[in-house]
């Protein structure tokens, strides 16, 4: 095993090796760093010239500029964006945690819709759902993001922020999002006719009561989820969590889920008192995530049975999913007084940047700062990529759902959830392992253009002006971080399909 | 698994490493003495599995050869058939109105980039039949940008432009991919390590890091190189050809990895053995016995990379590091536009729908063709048809129950 | 391959410690205990049609029979004959598009017409299957364990560990080696035979009444398939299931079934017990059926033929001396060991070694040998298109060891090779005639009109007519393709041909004109034939000598007759009894010799 390890890190770091004077080499010939001076009609320009030159070693051959370089490097010193003197480790210092930002919860979302879709899409294979599926993730796939931000920040950030300040409802686009709403649950529930008709008038009716209820009450203009709320998806969550991975017949598991919900729904009381005394931070969320995973391990455990495994785990799902929920709660109460700060001046929803420089305020309306900076462009990487997942795990799941070993579980009276569920879903998920901790990494060398837009000060933005203004020492950090990253997933990913797949992980 | 992934065209992640390793590790050589058992699969294969002792597949592929059925297949996805005309209509459009080359079109404005006075604030001058007052199309059909150039005339040079640099990426992409993957899993070994190390080499980097560094590259080289002012011109001009070769030049990865797999598989089979086992040349037996079977899923995913070209390229227009004036291209024209949202949404519209529609397009035509050449997507039929079946079928046998399948 | 690990000293089974009625039974169970002789399955009219391309195709029509408990219904018939169907759809498998009409009552319960949610009470409870090919057929990512244990927990309402304790004892049931230690294992930990022994173990779990098994040993090399066919009929008589035996190959009918239906293209052509349709067929499809396939010889064991060519322990076995020392050999290997080089993970392999062989103008040999033995791994190498990595082999004369393309010219003249899948030996871009005239392009540069008529002749010769050579692969039957590819191993008359398993992808009755039709063009042509095949039967039909091999090497060599009858090595005379005959009575008498040598060798594979 070590061995393979270090045979790959050897591999990778010899590409990367080879990666940086390929670069560097194209580099010089791409860029101009002079370029502005030679159209300079000061009669300082010889000077000036020669200055720069000296500054940048420019009369120098190529393969010494690159050996101070790499000199350089390996030493920690990344060098210098020399138009504006700043040094390279200060600007990454900040757009590296910028850019992960910026992907990390678009990536999470896609993930879940996409292989959710894609899984669902795949059961339902040949039927009107598939092919809308189908047909909408191409959509999505063809959109070109730079044209879909803009639109993003005409409609949802100008237009909401307008709506916030003078809300008018239009009722027909709320019938006919509670339309589509209905029609995708029928399309993913599917069953006879009568049972359609039901999930359509129920989703129709849900969908259209929850809109106008949140519409009427001004939930946009102080949207929150309340004690109500909380407690209601909570619940939800644990029987449809019990549902899929249990099974009804499970009383135990059922059991197990409905506590841990219980117990998250008093937590939130607990959480509030604690929250108004106490001054958070991201480390005491993580601890308090940590905290409530364990609880719902405990009561997991406690509720016992036969299948103890099984309840923990659904116990841990409800624990997961309520604290998340406590979260934004608390983030959201914020929101009044976060409207009407001075620099955002009844105008939430943000088009530009990470953050409101000089906001001030507790843990709560930075949080709630954030969320409103990360909401257009995440929306934006979502709409993207979970096409590619949709599709990619639809043809898994399908590939999956034909092999003989569905077959075989079939014949042994497995019900069909069982089969999908614990059969198909295992296999076809695995590939997920190898593929994921890629994307991620290509996401963030890829979300250049989402930078660009929302003016996000990441690490795709410092390439892209870099790239502009011929300055080397960015363009080259950024080239060898991303190259790196990249080993760095692929050898996460081989470890972690090893890991997974019992075929590779014991041998025969 | 290695069918389906549409994303990476590059070939980077979903490949997965491990569908890498059991390429490279696989040699059905060595259990060729299984092959008994596949054979007895075979055999049966048809019976056992239950897919359908030869239901009926046998009489759908009577008499034609492997190209017409794929042609038949491909005709019959109604998604396929949706993009080819979409394509075809836009490219006939743009071809008729601009001109391809130096033979010009027939619209009226024929130089894009002449500016003229603004009519009406710029607005378009198209008018649907159902947004009242009959269907017209005016001078400017698309209005005008701001400094007064007809905007049909620039959206449609664009449209050539992006459809120009999507087929010569393609196609560049292609030879380049398709010979490396080819020499690559056909002679394996040392020779197979060096280029798979390079192709990984080149996978590394986001393309449009690449991308970007590249077409500032073209930009520069004229005033590296000294050249005159003709040769600046001539180059300019020829950006897009450039542009697209160079992108070609990064982008063949995705199909030297597919390329190679196919190769690696197809080198099994046994009718490449028995043109060995005649004599035939190394060369003759890529050609001729290799290369037409791998063709499929190649074009299939040729396809697929051309609708990642269009957006690849207007993104990197967008960020001011492909197409540059005097040419167009639809992405820059989104790019200099955008601000302009508010007040004159028609310039943002345009462009975007064009890009939109070509891209979606070629992805239903790639996946039609995917479609087409792969066996193994039966149609089953919907519920609704099997339910109307089944009734006749009861109809005819009044007596019996009939059992549901599952 | 097997894995030979010594049994346990087989005592009579032990009784089991947990029995299922003491447990809560949550699917529901169709009717009171069954006794030997009951009838629990009634099926009358069974027809079964798919909906395709807007019309109805019938696969199975009219099926009537009655299955007794302990009693083995085998359903025989070629590929196309509607055998899976009939049974799929018993417990509602079939395909999306699929119909069942008629009826089939499990005793008394109409299965027909059942909802999905009760079929499934009754899958795997009541009626159990057993697929063909054990490596897919289980989930490769869950223990063999877990999965029997699925199955009990699913009918049952039972906890893990007793769940367990009763999935270990059905492991050592089907006599899997250390079922403790196995219980934890994965698929691909274990091989073939103990994989289906598994899907037995998984299938009996519930004490079902009826199970049905799909092609259970095609899959598997015939020794193995020995083994399991001597499990199954243990179990049979402990069991009180009725089994329905759906399968292709007349030996294993005649070793198992007691009552047989023939089908052909969806109906049922023959009925009757195994006496009746063996010894007294009345349909005129069961006669040719019976007439096409291959019988064995008999087979004794006796030691000391004297002049027998038996490997001994730790050594090679020794080149056949010659008839006839001026006679230049049409192939000849000596000492030759070929090994795979080392490929990515996977270490070097040798695939066989120390070979020493000699074939003679004209001769006919055959190479037979289970999966894994080296016998393909010869053939390859005999056409060049493996290297050898010590050793020589020489073909007519011309020694082709180590030789480079340029050398092997003149060679490729003499040599031509026909190979087993029909399915992928024929490029299917190409029109036939394109692949049949490629080597006579390529060597005697003909092309147009005279290509055109050598091409003729060759289609001729294999009884086919001259308009296929516009057609293309996918248009022709299995049968049709292999007689092309005959035509195109043909092309340049050449001195020795290979041939790779040539029928064993075939049917019965397509198999036996093939056959046919290679001994014809055999003497008509004169060539030598290195025929590689597992199938003895049909080895013993074509060849006038027989080689042996397992592992790798060659363990006896002779003249057909005194393999056939008087094997000598211990590994030969196992092959040998494991093969099964389509008499019923002779079967009988083979069985016994067969299971004393299994007991004998303790081998569980």
């Amino acid at each position: 095993m070590l061995k393979f390890l270090a045979r790959r890190l050897g591999l990778a770091l010899g590409i990367l090796f080879v990666l940086s004077i390929l670069m560097y080499l194209l580099l010089d010939v791409a860029l101009d760093p002079l370029d502005d001076l030679r159209t300079n009609p000061s009669p300082n320009r010889p000077v000036m010239i020669a200055n720069r030159v000296a500054m940048l070693e420019l009369d120098q051959p190529v393969w010494v500029r690159y050996l101070h370089w790499l000199g350089r490097f390996v030493q920690g010193n990344f060098g210098m964006a020399w138009r504006s003197g700043q040094p390279v480790n200060a600007i990454l210092s900040t757009a590296i945690p910028t850019s992960i930002q910026l992907v990390f919860a678009s990536t999470v979302i896609a993930i879940l819709l996409g292989v959710t879709i894609g899984v669902v899409s795949a059961l339902r294979q040949y039927t009107a759902f598939d092919y809308a599926i189908t047909f909408v993730s191409f959509l999505m796939y063809s959109l070109p993001i730079f044209w879909v931000a803009v639109l993003l920040k005409q409609f949802l950030a100008i237009g909401l922020n307008d709506y916030i300040n003078e809300p008018t409802i239009n009722w027909m686009i709320v019938g006919g999002v509670a339309l589509v709403s209905g029609l995708f649950w029928v399309g993913a529930i599917g069953g006879e006719p009568r049972k359609k008709l039901m999930v359509f008038v129920c989703a129709f009716a849900a969908t259209f009561g929850v809109l106008a209820y949140a519409l009427l009450s001004g939930w946009v203009q102080h949207p929150s989820i309340g004690i109500i709320g909380v407690s209601l998806m909570a619940l939800a969550t644990a029987f449809v969590v019990s549902v899929l991975f249990a099974g009804l017949n499970n009383r135990r598991a059922l059991g197990a889920a409905l506590t841990a919900a219980v117990v998250g729904i008093g937590a939130w009381y607990g959480c509030q008192w604690l929250f108004f005394y106490v001054e958070m931070s991201m480390l005491w969320m993580l601890g308090l995530l940590v905290l409530a995973i364990a609880v719902g391990a405990l009561i997991g455990w406690l509720w016992g049975g036969p299948d103890r495994a099984v309840s923990m785990r659904g116990a841990v799902i409800v624990s997961i999913v309520v604290s998340v929920l406590v979260f934004i709660d608390r983030v959201f109460q914020g929101w009044q007084q976060y409207s009407q700060m001075g620099t955002i001046r009844g105008r939430p929803i943000a088009t530009i940047g990470a953050e409101t420089p000089g906001l001030g305020g507790d843990f709560w309306i930075t949080q709630l700062d954030r969320f409103t900076h990360l909401l257009l462009p995440t929306i934006a990487l979502v709409l993207i990529s979970f096409a590619t997942y949709t599709r990619y795990q639809r043809g898994a799941m399908l590939e999956v759902m034909n092999q003989d070993y569905i077959r075989t579980a079939r014949s042994k009276g497995l019900p069909e959830r069982l089969v999908i569920v614990r059969h198909a879903l295992r296999n076809a998920l695995m590939p997920l392992a190898s593929i994921v901790p890629v994307d991620f990494i290509a996401m963030i060398g890829g979300a250049v253009i989402t930078e660009t837009i929302f003016s996000w000060a990441g690490m795709g933005r410092m390439f892209v002006t870099s790239l502009g203004q011929s300055e080397v020492d960015p363009i080259m950090v950024y080239v060898m971080i991303t190259g790196g990253l990249a080993m760095v997933a692929n050898l996460i990913a081989d470890f972690l399909y090893a890991v997974i797949d019992p075929r590779i992980r014991v041998d025969a | 698994m290695t069918n389906y992934d549409d994303s990476p065209v590059r070939g980077g992640a979903a490949q997965g490493p491990q569908a890498e390793q059991a390429a490279n590790d696989s040699d059905p050589n060595i259990s060729g003495d299984l092959a008994h058992d596949d054979a007895a699969t075979a055999l049966t294969a048809e019976g056992a599995t239950g897919r359908g002792e030869g239901v009926g597949q046998a009489k759908e592929t009577e008499g034609l050869s492997q190209g017409q059925i794929v042609r038949a297949r491909f005709l019959r996805h109604r998604g396929a058939l949706f993009g080819l005309i979409t394509l075809s209509s836009i490219t006939l459009m743009s071809v008729l109105t601009m001109g391809i080359g130096p033979i010009p079109g027939f619209w009226k404005y024929q130089d894009h980039t002449r500016s003229g006075d603004m009519v009406n604030g710029g607005e378009p001058s198209l008018r649907l039949p159902f947004a009242g007052g009959g269907f017209a199309i005016g001078d400017h059909p698309f209005g005008q940008d701001s400094i007064g150039s007809d905007y049909f005339a620039l959206v449609m040079s664009g449209v050539q432009t992006s459809l120009f640099v999507m087929l010569v990426l393609g196609l560049t992409a292609m030879i380049i991919g398709v010979t490396i993957g080819s020499i690559s899993g056909y002679y394996r070994g040392k020779i197979d390590m060096v280029l798979m190390r390079f192709t990984d080499l080149i996978i590394t980097l986001p393309v449009l890091i690449l991308g970007a560094v590249l077409g500032r590259l073209l930009d520069v080289i004229p005033i590296k190189l000294d050249a005159t002012a003709a040769q600046r011109e001539a180059l300019k001009a020829n950006m897009p050809l450039l542009l697209a070769v160079v992108l070609g030049m990064i982008l063949w990865t995705g199909l030297a990895r597919l390329t190679r797999s196919e190769f690696l598989s197809l080198r099994e089979r046994e009718f490449v053995d028995s043109a060995r086992v005649a004599g035939a040349s190394d060369w003759r037996i890529i050609t001729k016995h290799m290369l037409p079977n791998a063709m499929g899923v190649i074009i299939v995913n040729v396809t697929l990379l051309m609708s990642v070209a269009v957006t690849l390229e207007a993104a990197l227009s967008f960020l001011n590091f492909g197409i540059k004036p005097p040419n167009v291209s639809l992405g820059l024209l989104i790019a200099d536009n955008q601000g302009a949202f508010a007040t004159r949404p028609w310039l943002f519209w345009w462009p975007g729908l064009f890009i939109i529609l070509i891209a979606l397009s070629v992805n239903f035509i790639g996946d039609g063709l995917r479609d087409a050449f792969d066996p193994r997507t039966r149609k089953i039929p919907s519920d609704r048809a099997m339910k109307k079946a089944a009734r006749e079928l009861a109809a005819a046998n009044p007596a019996a129950a009939i059992q549901e399948a599952k | 391959m097997s894995t030979t690990t010594p049994a346990p000293k087989r005592a009579a089974a032990p009784a089991p410690k947990v029995a299922l009625d003491s447990f809560q039974r949550l699917s529901r169970s169709t009717g009171a205990e069954v006794k030997q002789g009951d009838v629990i399955l009634e099926v009358r009219d069974l027809t079964v049609n798919f909906w395709v391309n807007d019309s109805w195709f019938t696969a199975a029509e009219g099926l009537d029979y009655d299955l007794k408990a302990g009693e083995v219904l085998a359903i025989v018939g070629e590929s196309g004959s509607g055998k899976t169907q009939s049974s799929m759809s018993l417990i509602g498998l079939l395909p999306k598009n699929g119909r069942t009409t008629g009826s089939a009552k499990l005793k008394g319960t109409e299965l027909v017409g059942m909802p999905q949610s009760e079929l499934r009470e009754i899958r795997g409870n009541e009626i159990s299957v057993i697929f063909q090919e054990p490596m897919t057929a289980l989930n490769p990512v869950y223990t063999v364990g877990f999965q029997i244990v699925e199955t009990l927990r699913t009918h049952f309402l039972m906890n893990p560990s007793d769940a367990k304790v009763r999935a270990i004892e059905l492991m050592r049931l089907v006599e899997i080696p250390d079922p403790e230690d196995s219980f934890n294992k994965f698929p691909h930990q274990l091989s073939g035979g103990q994989r289906q022994r598994i899907m037995i173990a998984q299938a009996l779990a519930c004490d079902p009444k009826l199970l049905i098994a799909d092609e259970p040993t095609t899959a598997l090399d015939v020794t193995v398939q020995a083994e399991i066919l001597k499990l199954m009929r243990e179990l049979r008589t402990r069991v009180n299931a009725g089994i329905i035996l759906i399968t292709h190959s007349m030996g294993v009918v005649a070793d198992m079934a007691d009552r047989i239906i023939v089908m052909k293209d969806g109906r049922v052509v023959e009925h009757g017990t195994a006496a009746d349709v063996f010894y007294r067929p009345q349909h005129p499809y069961t006669k040719a059926l019976l007439a096409a396939v291959p019988h064995l010889g008999e087979t004794r064991i006796e030691d000391g033929r004297s002049d027998a060519l038996v490997v001994k322990d730790r050594e090679f076995l020794a080149l056949e001396p010659a008839d006839d020392p001026s006679v230049v050999p049409a192939l000849l290997l000596e000492n030759v060991d070929i090994t795979y080089p080392k490929q990515g993970r996977r270490p070097a392999f040798r695939a066989a070694e120390g070979i020493n062989l000699r074939l003679n103008p004209g001769e006919v040999m055959g190479l037979v040998g289970e999966s894994g033995s080296g016998k393909t791994t010869i053939g390859r190498a005999a056409v060049a298109l493996l290297p050898v990595s010590a050793g020589k082999i020489t073909v007519c004369g011309i020694d082709i060891t180590g030789a480079n393309n340029q050398e092997l010219k003149p060679f490729r003249k003499t040599v031509g090779m026909v190979f087993q899948d029909p399915g992928s030996s024929l490029n299917p871009r190409l029109p036939i005639g394109e692949s049949i005239g490629e080597p006579i392009l390529l060597h005697e540069g003909l092309k147009g009109e005279a290509l055109s008529k050598r091409v003729e002749d060759l289609l001729d010769s294999v009884e086919l007519p001259r308009s296929y050579r516009n057609r293309y692969p996918h248009e022709l039957s299995g049968g049709q393709k292999q007689r092309i590819g005959v035509a195109r191993a043909l092309a340049l008359n050449p001195k020795l041909l290979v041939a790779d398993e040539p029928t064993s992808a075939l049917d019965v009755s397509v198999q036996a004109r093939v056959l046919k039709l290679f001994s014809n063009l055999q003497e008509q042509y004169g060539f030598a034939c290195l025929f590689i095949s597992h199938d003895l039967a049909v080895v013993e039909m074509v060849s006038s000598k027989i080689a042996v091999m397992t592992h790798g090497k060659l363990v006896e060599v002779g003249a057909t007759s005194d393999i056939v009858t008087y094997p000598q090595h211990p590994y030969t005379q196992r092959l040998l009894s494991a093969v099964p005959v389509p008499d019923p009575d002779n079967q009988r008498r083979r069985r016994e010799l067969r299971d004393a040598i299994i007991e004998r060798e303790h081998i569980v594979s």
